[in-house]
């Protein structure tokens, strides 16, 4: 009976810790919805206001006085030319790491993983200097052209993970029977560890719609893409337009919520690059 | 019918006849390497380049016309207070915020991984990590500062009797950045503890239980120690972006009050991008860039395996 009871209080306990937790991730999130519906002098008041009047006719002046449709594109752009790099760099490197025993192998993928650690705030310096002599400052190659660096160690390691586990018996089979080395890995490794590759696009591309620092040196107007555009929404007397931060957060956030809920069971063996199995 | 047969045939003996390995044995043993090659060569040309433009810039004044600085500004930068109170803050701040991050995350992990209701739990406590972290700085500015809401709940829960300034105070400043850090980035260490206790043996824990083992005491002492080395894999990847944390501090802080809340990457920022003192700023890269190339060695290489496992 004591058993019992002690257990349904622990129940009870671990309920609320786990309620208290959710209210605190879901409430700023909420307030800040509201922000977007928000008529502007409902934001920035003395005290704040709960329970505000819902209204989208500020959308139509956050429409007309930022392009944007022009930030998505930019975001759109910039994360799917930097995805489809990494796939393209990431799918051979990883094939090559986890199949093949060579003289420096274990040096080559710890220092591709080891990427992973350089500072943006270490680069961000060289690589403006280095854009700007190309003449990529502030355009969206750029943008894609760090992204994808940024990205390509993980989206290797991930992929890489993916492949250690498609037993070598298939691939022995089709060797027997004549295939070639980039045949088999385009053929028969590739879709078999697409769950993997797909978790590591997935990684990657939220990842590339996070990223800041480097962002913020590289895209000063025209390639702004939603991240960096958006700590610049500010105007003059009005101060910084939250309504508008609002907008184009969810907008950012949608997607993502989308494309992580298609890889959830994966998403913890993603972002470990294979370490958590599960 | 019988002919196309026998051509068939014929085909599959000729195709069985052809050598299964055609190619030279150099190509055969050069094969990986080039396999591996591109990504390599991509990253030595954004992470190399970088790092040498960094070492040659640092020897150099002047933002324009470059001159020769020798050691000017290493003696500089060893010498300043900023830089300093820079790296004191990283550590400070990171080590606190990755402290109470993973206390919350294994707290939460352990009371939702045997709980029908995980997956909804998962995508409840994740929500937080997918806004960008620019869009989250601006919620917690709003918060904190522009719209008192933080302030205006703690009066009306009686535990505060006058508005405050966050910005005023060190230790509220810096008490900002362990918040929008630790709400929206312990969902990254949940998952991962999560999916570790998910995968773990239950029969293990089942035998404990039968021996009358209390689901602490298994806790603590069969999960936990069993999930040691995914502990350490997440901490580490946490760890690298939590030292490099830079949008929470350029959109609601910059550094204030008095540098208190400024980190390593705002300090390159801030010297770089805001004074153009590329020259000073390339110094204090090229002692991030060696700090960060140590642990660097030191962590990941012992933590991580490539290769079969």
């Amino acid at each position: 009976m004591a058993l019992r009871r002690s257990k349904l209080g622990s129940s009870i306990l671990s309920y609320a810790i786990l309620g208290a937790w959710g209210l605190f991730c879901l409430l700023p999130i909420l307030y800040f919805l509201t922000i977007a519906f928000r008529p502007r002098n409902e934001i920035i008041t003395p005290h704040p206001i709960y329970w505000p009047t819902l209204t989208i006719e500020t959308w139509a002046k956050i429409w007309e006085d930022w392009p944007i449709v022009r930030y998505f594109i930019n975001s759109s752009e910039a994360i799917a030319g930097s995805v489809f790099i990494c796939l393209l760099l990431g799918i051979p490197a990883a094939y090559s790491l986890a199949r093949y025993s060579y003289r420096f192998r274990e040096d080559i993928g710890f220092y591709i993983l080891s990427t992973k650690m350089m500072a943006p705030a270490v680069v961000a310096i060289p690589l403006f200097f280095l854009f700007k002599n190309l003449h990529l400052l502030d355009t969206v190659w750029a943008l894609m052209l760090v992204y994808a660096a940024m990205n390509l160690s993980i989206v290797t390691w991930i992929i890489r993970s993916y492949m250690l586990d498609i037993p070598h018996e298939i691939e022995d089979a089709a060797r027997t029977d004549g295939a070639s080395d980039l045949r088999i890995l385009w053929s028969i490794i590739t879709p078999m560890c697409l769950p993997g590759i797909i978790t590591a696009g997935v990684i990657a591309a939220i990842f590339a719609m996070n990223e800041y620092l480097l962002t913020l040196i590289i895209a000063t107007r025209e390639a702004y893409p939603l991240s960096v555009a958006l700590a610049n929404f500010s105007g003059g007397s009005d101060g910084i337009i939250y309504n508008a931060i609002a907008l184009v957060g969810f907008l950012a956030f949608i997607p993502v919520l989308i494309l992580v809920i298609l890889i959830q069971d994966h998403l913890s063996r993603g972002l470990t690059m294979g370490a958590v199995k599960g | 019918m019988a002919d196309v047969l026998t051509q068939q045939a014929t085909g599959w003996a000729a195709a069985a006849k052809t050598p299964v390995r055609r190619r030279s044995p150099f190509m055969r043993a050069a094969f990986p390497y080039f396999l591996v090659a591109p990504a390599v060569l991509y990253l030595l040309g954004i992470t190399l380049y970088p790092g040498l433009f960094a070492i040659w810039r640092s020897f150099y004044n002047g933002r324009f016309k470059l001159e020769w600085a020798g050691i000017d500004n290493y003696t500089h930068l060893f010498t300043d207070p900023d830089f300093w109170a820079s790296l004191w803050n990283t550590a400070l701040l990171g080590s606190i915020t990755l402290g109470l991050e993973f206390v919350v995350a294994m707290t939460l992990a352990a009371l939702v991984y045997r709980d029908p209701l995980v997956r909804a739990w998962r995508i409840l406590f994740l929500l937080p990590m997918l806004f960008m972290p620019s869009a989250v700085s601006f919620i917690w500015k709003l918060l904190f500062n522009d719209g008192r809401v933080v302030a205006d709940l703690l009066m009306r829960a009686g535990l505060l009797s006058d508005n405050i300034d966050w910005m005023s105070n060190i230790v509220l400043a810096r008490l900002m950045l362990v918040t929008v850090d630790l709400w929206e980035w312990t969902p990254f260490l949940f998952i991962i503890f999560v999916a570790a206790l998910q995968g773990q043996d239950k029969e293990i824990e089942e035998a404990a239980r039968l021996d009358g083992a209390s689901w602490t005491s298994i806790f603590f002492n069969i999960s936990l120690p069993l999930m040691q080395p995914i502990i350490v894999v997440a901490l580490i990847l946490r760890g690298i972006d939590i030292v490099n944390m830079f949008a929470p501090v350029h959109i609601i802080t910059q550094g204030t009050p008095g540098g208190a809340t400024e980190t390593m990457s705002y300090f390159v920022y801030r010297t770089s991008f805001r004074q153009f003192d590329f020259g000073y700023a390339s110094a204090a890269s090229v002692v991030l860039l060696i700090l960060i190339t140590v642990t660097a060695q030191l962590l990941v290489k012992k933590h991580f395996r490539s290769g079969r496992e």
